[in-house]
């Protein structure tokens, strides 16, 4: 059986669907028994949902207009 | 167009999932009860099409509230009319759970078992009367061929008597016929009562000369009328198919709600995930994925959307980029001038690329417009600075603007752009002030991280703040992480740039990458874990790892 340790050093690749069968299946097995692992991936999987789904970062319009305006006024300054 | 006609191809593991799904007594939760009784109520009988979606309350009550607008009000057509429709389309596509549904409809509406099997087997030799099928034809040449009705059809109808909402009304039965089959064929939900002999092979409608026709729209509908808010909260715009069907705002009601329920965030499967599938459009895309119980239903009845919409485009003759989603979050359209994504836009960006070569300097605006976004979530990532990260946008550009002639189309212009703010970015950290760190994107160990919030989760997270408190707290984690994984979370899972374009945009192996999103999402996790623990001690674990 493997340890939480193990399976924390897998957790990333577990979640991404990147692992072999038989290391899957350890882990699954690892899983079946600790509640602590499971409720890591559980929570894991909610926050790439939400991270993901959360619009985080997006640039108002008219935040990026006087900066697009003064690329555009460089530019055309430039190409004169 | 080919994809309306895929056959029952999904057979196999995913029929046994469904019947786990369903109620091991055949009855069914609460919240599914109400649409369910409606279904009783309107068809004399609940369907295991409807049953097998159960996970899925809201979606099903969208779909109850569709089914309502469409086909159970008469208006132009009569419920006769759009069963019959409905049954020649499903018996044409090989589906023997939907034909089954509209031939027992249509029994229960008193039409003789003998006309049915007549109209089964061909309707053309059905005697039906010249309005019904122009009606059928027109529908099968929408739902099957993906033709738009044309102005021939309109013409044909007119002088039978159906006026333009008539035809719209067939658009609509089509739609909602092709959603249908596609939930049944992905789901592999069996026929409810023996089917009928179906056509061998399909009957075709006859070929015609075609010319769209501008179907006569109602009444302008207000950009702020409640469903073209809903429809731009998850498209991010407005598609044209909406506003194109303004003679029914009933159904367009019904249709944002459908929209909403199936691409909300309250599913199990994550906005990205139902955007590929959008995409996709294909039932085979679904079973590649390998996806099992509840999220195999989510995703077919995604699947299921994207085949309403496509018939919806088709049948109203409107191109169909005008709805295609981009892949990538927030928004949907390839409308959206400032949307971030890549493959839809490719030859559009490489267009304005050659005309900024050719000297037009509004081309390069354009391009700034369309990539901003992703530029600038690349430089906050690195930066962790807003303020600095609009102020290396401008050097983004510029620098952009110079290389531009070296370009030569062999990656995606956004690729090739995330690139050089990913240079941009790391230089200007490394000219920071000597106590940040230097090292900041170069190798180091991501072992060792051990997460000390153990609690468990609600089950439903998102619902416990509202959208734009659950975005600052996202943000305020993000904020939190350390630059090299800061840049890493944002370009992979708020960018959902592939680990390839995020490598080289940060100068890292793909090694590297992985290590350091692995280990960004755990910190990231454990920064919102007080904000989303469920607040019952006994669902929580004990904390002992061992």
């Amino acid at each position: 059986m493997i340890s939480c340790a193990d399976f924390m050093a897998e957790i990333g690749n577990y979640l991404e669907e990147d692992v072999a069968a038989e290391v899957r299946a350890q882990l699954e097995q690892h899983l079946a028994h600790c509640q602590t692992c499971t409720v890591l991936v559980d929570s894991t999987r909610k926050t790439l949902k939400i991270v993901t789904d959360s619009g985080a970062f997006d640039l108002p319009e008219q935040a990026f207009k006087p900066v697009g305006e003064r690329i555009m006024a460089r530019l055309r300054a430039s190409t004169k | 167009m080919q994809k309306f006609l895929a056959p029952n191809r999904f057979y196999g593991v995913q029929a046994r999932v469904v019947k786990r799904m369903s109620h091991p007594m055949g009855l069914d939760s609460g919240e599914s009860s109400q649409p369910l009784a409606a279904l009783q109520n309107h068809l004399g009988f609940v369907p295991d099409l409807y049953r097998a979606q159960n996970v899925l309350p809201n979606v099903l009550r969208a779909e109850v509230s569709l089914l309502n607008a469409v086909l159970f009000q008469t208006r132009s057509l009569s419920r006769v009319q759009k069963e019959c429709i409905l049954l020649v389309l499903s018996a044409n596509r090989r589906n023997a759970a939907c034909t089954a549904i509209h031939y027992q409809t249509l029994r229960l509406l008193s039409v003789p078992e003998q006309r049915l099997n007549r109209i089964v087997a061909d309707y053309r030799q059905a005697k039906l009367s010249p309005a019904n099928e122009a009606l059928v034809s027109m529908a099968l040449r929408v739902g099957l061929d993906g033709h738009p009705v044309a102005n021939e059809d309109v013409g044909l109808l007119g002088a039978q008597g159906v006026n333009e909402e008539g035809a719209l009304e067939t658009i609509l039965a089509v739609a909602v016929g092709n959603f249908l089959c596609t939930v049944s064929e992905g789901l592999c939900v069996e026929p409810d009562f023996p089917p009928p002999n179906l056509p061998e092979p399909p009957v075709k409608a006859a070929a015609r000369a075609l010319t769209p026709a501008a179907l006569m729209e109602g009444p302008t509908l207000p950009s702020n009328f409640p469903p073209f808010l809903q429809l731009r909260e998850q498209f991010g715009f407005l598609p044209k198919i909406f506003p194109s069907q303004s003679l029914r705002p009933d159904v367009i009601e019904a249709e944002a709600e459908l929209v909403s329920a199936i691409l909300s965030s309250n599913g199990v499967l994550r906005r990205i995930q139902k955007e590929k599938i959008l995409q996709a459009n294909d039932l085979g895309f679904v079973s590649d994925q390998g996806y099992k119980g509840s999220h195999l239903v989510e995703a077919v009845v995604t699947t299921g959307l994207a085949c309403f919409i496509e018939t919806l485009q088709a049948g109203l003759g409107l191109p169909e980029l005008e709805i295609r989603p981009s892949p990538k979050k927030p928004h949907l359209s390839t409308g959206d001038p400032r949307q971030t994504n890549g493959e839809l836009t490719r030859d559009a960006d490489l267009e304005l690329v050659a005309e900024v070569h050719n000297g037009n300097l509004d081309a390069f605006d354009e391009l700034m417009n369309r990539h901003s976004r992703r530029v600038y979530r690349t430089l906050i990532g690195i930066l962790g600075d807003p303020e600095e990260a609009r102020d290396a946008m401008q050097d983004t550009f510029l620098k952009a603007f110079q290389h531009l002639p070296g370009f030569e189309g062999r990656s995606k212009l956004s690729t090739w752009l995330v690139s050089i703010a990913g240079n941009t970015g790391i230089q200007r950290l490394r000219d920071r002030k000597p106590w940040e760190s230097l090292d900041e994107f170069g190798s180091g160990s991501e072992d060792g991280f051990r997460p000390r919030q153990v609690q468990a989760w609600t089950d439903d997270p998102e619902q416990l703040h509202s959208q734009a408190e659950t975005r600052s707290l996202v943000e305020n984690g993000i904020m939190k992480l350390p630059a090299k994984y800061r840049a890493v979370v944002i370009l992979r899972d708020i960018e959902q740039l592939s680990a390839e374009e995020s490598a080289a945009a940060l100068n890292l192996g793909i090694p590297a990458l992985k290590a350091r999103l692995h280990r960004g999402r755990l910190m990231l996790r454990e920064a919102l874990a007080p904000h989303f623990a469920a607040v019952s001690s006994k669902s929580n674990a004990k904390g002992v790892m061992s």
